[in-house]
């Protein structure tokens, strides 16, 4: 079982799925931009602006969920000091800031038609900004310190820490008046948004997983890599 | 038809500028990824390369990772 989990059978696990994504990105990419920017129907208020959701929601979700993963494994990993999870985290961190910065720019593009601003501090907003923050402070953890016995408890500081925004982030539409809609789509309780605009989403979403998922293989290949090389006479 | 598609009734710069910033950072972030993946094979490759021939069969026959970027080398080259 454990063999299993090997870095020699983890980077032909990677590779395979390189290979798999690669060959069907660009279908799903394309199948899923018709949909945003030709057959989806625009808002009955919002207009065409309301294609920018197609990047905007799928990002800003991605974003939340890279960081809730990165906790659970620091969490882990502080816990049960799997070296994996180290890696794992360190190659997810980049995928997750850079959504989480799309979000805040297509958010302020469609903010700005909608709302007539670009930026307000408000609860949604704000909560985002301070998650753009911790994933730099997290980032900037490995790039900064060289001891990693010292990165896993800093950085697994930062990332619990850094947990509690969730939460906030997810219910500030709730819990304050923010200029910011409430949720269109509940994993709980019927959804308000129509399906000739969730379809779309779902293809724009599965888009985004797929790039990051391929990051993701990508940054951890890259790290076994480093770890062989940097271990190559012990080999 | 085509200047209404781009002119998005009048949210096209906010629409395609959205779409077009997201295209642009995640190609360019992926293109730095490759490119990093691709420097650290190399430099794998000459520590390979660096080594004793006893010690490279030795490393070649251990580690299935080496094998790996060695034939993915070959393949580009």
């Amino acid at each position: 079982m454990f063999k299993f989990f090997s870095f020699s059978n983890i980077y032909s696990l990677i590779q395979k799925l390189i290979n798999f994504i690669n060959s069907i990105f660009f279908l799903i990419l394309i199948i899923g931009l018709t949909f945003a920017l030709i057959l989806s129907p625009p808002d009955y208020i919002q207009g065409d602006s309301v294609r920018i959701m197609y990047v905007h929601v799928p990002a800003a979700w991605l974003g939340l969920a890279c960081f809730a993963l990165i906790t659970l494994l620091s969490i882990l990993n502080f816990i049960f000091k799997i070296k994996n999870f180290y890696f794992i985290n360190k190659s997810i961190a980049p995928i997750g800031l850079l959504f989480t910065c799309l979000a805040i720019i297509t958010g302020s593009l469609w903010g700005q038609p909608t709302w007539g601003t670009w930026w307000a501090w408000d609860a949604r907003l704000t909560s985002m900004f301070l998650l753009m923050l911790f994933y730099v402070f997290y980032i900037l953890v490995f790039k900064l310190l060289h001891k990693e016995e010292l990165i896993v408890k800093v950085s697994s500081i930062i990332a619990i820490i850094g947990s509690i925004n969730i939460p906030i982030i997810k219910y500030s539409v709730e819990w304050w008046a923010t200029l910011h809609q409430p949720a269109s789509i509940k994993i709980v309780g019927s959804s308000t948004i129509h399906s000739a605009m969730l379809l779309p989403l779902l293809v724009m979403l599965l888009v985004f997983l797929l790039y990051g998922a391929l990051i993701f293989l990508m940054k951890y290949k890259t790290e076994i890599i480093r770890i062989k090389k940097k271990n190559i006479k012990r080999i | 038809m085509i200047t209404k598609f781009i002119a998005m009734n009048g949210y096209g710069l906010y629409v395609w500028l959205s779409f077009g910033i997201v295209l642009i950072s995640c190609t360019v972030f992926y293109l730095k990824t490759k490119k990093t993946l691709r420097k650290y094979e190399n430099e794998f490759l000459v520590e390979l390369q660096n080594l004793s021939v006893e010690e490279k069969n030795k490393t070649l026959k251990n580690s299935k990772v080496a094998q790996q970027i060695l034939a993915t080398n070959s393949k580009m080259n």
